[in-house]
């Protein structure tokens, strides 16, 4: 008999959630409410010019100063939420799932399924990711759901190898026996029974994928290849101030700090999560 | 022997990989909007110089045939012609792609100069207060995007202090060591964050192993067991995840040289996007993904040497 301690049973035990994930969860939270809402939350449009107020350093009526169109920064920051938070969402999604499915089959299956599976592993791991996805958009022209597609041609393969490799070790214990001793079906026990106790690690990758994938897109939308102007994006926006950092500093500063926080908080989500499900093995 | 057998199979898993490389770039080209003719010569080009250049490129041939076209023009060194510089990719590359090596190097080095005294320090005083410094400034340094730290680090140490050039590449070795001195050092920022973090656990793990309890209770000095015993040891996953690095460090470059205004590959990617210099963009996505699979199979080599169990 093996003793299973399922990641649940993990979170159950702990009386006190892990400090991490309550700062991470709490950033996250906000994050969302502002990308839902923005318009709500900021004080200005984000897109509207005023010729009145042109590169004001940071003031009361101003938090965060205007830019070279009298733009409100801290508006654009906060309008930046929503894209950025969808290309969180949207480019580390449809990889999740397909690479979590795949991932299950090939752990499953192993034999030459895995053999196969592995030369594409390599094969993907070798090329740059920042430089075939910059190849796709170029083919396929910028913007984000072209972003998205050349992610997802990538990004599944690290789900898929995580949970193949849960999935390996799960298949051995001996509830799947029972499983496969109660006339269940293949895709009933992977499903249904193994994925479950499979997938917490995956889980925690794609908190951190999060915020690689909000780097990757400000770093597009930088590029002048992923968010396109005059959509407040951060990467754009760090972009449109970068001739002004002599004079105006705030233009490009302030949306930085926004990446930055926003990857903290998907980081240490990441990170309690972790905390949080860990298993004794 | 088991290192030159090692290093033999080693060289045959970089077959499949370098036709991968090839059949991607391959696919990529083809899907481009419309026909490679017409992006090459512009929307009013006479049917005569289509048909001219789809001979030259063998599009009127079936598939397989021209891609076997492709790989060998590929694999005798010839990427075609650019659009805009007209000079063969194959040249540009060679020109450009040592600049981008040299920076990538440097970095590589400063980020291990970073990541290793600061990951013993971290581990050694594990739960401590140096130890959350540590933690946190590398929490922050996985979230900071390479082109924003590039930007302000030009703007504090470049244009405000006049330290270091605003950019370009300098004439002289040395002088490009001093150009590339601060883009280096933003890409290595980055990387040394994920180098430590790993550098760490590994550290962690390492210290109570038995071996080294052993070399404790032989009366070793503590600094001999820490680097020759622990370091070696606690290298050997982060000499893989180094490898692995690689191409996000590649793909840094490609922000920075930017970011910093340096003529090397990334560079030259960038411009060749915005030109649609499809031939240059090709040629170099090969280039750099070859650079890559070389970079894995040498980081391979230096676990087997640190690890001789890798190489079985």
């Amino acid at each position: 008999m093996t003793d299973v301690t399922t990641p649940m049973m993990a979170a159950r035990r702990r009386r006190v959630l892990p400090r991490p994930l309550i700062f991470g969860a709490t950033i996250l939270l906000a994050s969302a409410v502002v990308a839902v809402f923005p318009a709500q939350v900021a004080p200005y449009d984000p897109n509207a010019f005023d010729y009145g107020a042109l590169l004001q350093a940071p003031t009361s009526a101003h938090p965060m100063g205007t830019d070279n169109f009298g733009r409100d920064v801290l508006s654009r920051v906060l309008h930046a939420y929503t894209i950025d938070m969808q290309i969180a969402f949207f480019a580390t999604v449809f990889p999740f799932l397909f690479g979590t499915v795949v991932g299950a089959l090939v752990g499953y299956a192993g034999g030459w399924a895995e053999v196969i599976f592995g030369r594409i592993v390599d094969a993907v791991i070798t090329f740059p990711f920042l430089v075939l996805v910059i190849a796709i958009v170029s083919v396929l022209g910028p913007g984000l759901v072209n972003m998205y597609i050349a992610v997802g041609v990538v990004g599944w393969v690290f789900y898929a190898r995580i949970i193949a490799a849960e999935v390996r070790v799960q298949k051995r214990l001996d509830y799947a026996d029972a499983g496969r001793a109660m006339g269940y079906t293949h895709a009933r026990i992977i499903f249904v029974h193994l994925l479950p106790n499979a997938i917490t690690p995956a889980i925690v990758y794609w908190m951190t994928d999060m915020a690689l994938a909000i780097l990757l897109g400000s770093s597009l939308g930088y590029l002048g290849l992923g968010a396109q102007p005059p959509a407040a994006e951060w990467g754009v926006q760090i972009a449109d101030g970068k001739n002004f950092m002599a004079t105006a500093w705030w233009i490009s500063v302030f949306p930085g700090l926004a990446i930055v926080l926003t990857g903290l908080g998907f980081s240490l989500t990441g990170d309690g999560l972790a905390e949080l499900l860990r298993t004794k093995r | 022997m088991h290192l030159a057998s090692f290093i033999v199979r080693r060289l045959l898993q970089l077959i499949p990989t370098l036709l991968f490389i090839l059949i991607v770039v391959f696919v990529l080209v083809r899907l481009l909007p419309g026909d490679p003719a017409s992006a090459i010569l512009g929307d009013r080009a006479l049917d005569a110089d289509v048909e001219r250049i789809n001979r030259e490129l063998g599009l009127d041939r079936s598939l397989p045939v021209q891609f076997a076209v492709f790989a060998k023009s590929v694999a005798t060194g010839n990427l075609g012609n650019s659009i805009h510089l007209k000079l063969p990719v194959a040249e540009l590359i060679a020109a450009r792609l040592p600049i981008t090596i040299l920076l990538t190097v440097m970095a590589a080095l400063i980020a291990v100069l970073f990541a290793v005294p600061l990951a013993f320090v971290a581990a050694l005083r594990r739960g401590r207060a140096a130890d959350s410094v540590v933690r946190g400034a590398f929490q922050v340094g996985l979230s900071m995007p390479v082109f924003y730290l590039g930007l302000i680090l030009l703007t504090v140490f470049g244009a405000r202090l006049g330290w270091f050039p605003v950019g370009g590449y300098g004439d002289g070795f040395l002088d490009h060591l001093y150009h590339l001195f601060l883009p280096a050092l933003t890409l290595a920022l980055s990387l040394s964050a994920i180098l430590m973090r790993n550098l760490r656990a590994a550290i962690i793990g390492v210290i109570d192993a038995e071996y080294v309890q052993f070399a404790r209770a032989k009366g070793l000095r503590p600094r001999l067991i820490l680097s020759r015993h622990v370091l070696r040891n606690a290298l050997i996953s982060t000499v893989a995840l180094f490898g692995l690095s690689i191409g996000t460090l590649l793909g840094g470059a490609v922000i920075t040289e930017t970011v910093f205004a340096i003529p090397g590959a990334g560079r030259l990617m960038v411009d060749s996007i915005y030109g649609r210099d499809y031939p240059v963009v090709q040629g170099l996505t090969i280039a750099l993904a070859v650079l890559v699979s070389l970079t894995f199979l040498l980081t391979d080599l230096v676990q087997a040497w640190l690890d001789p169990r890798v190489a079985r």
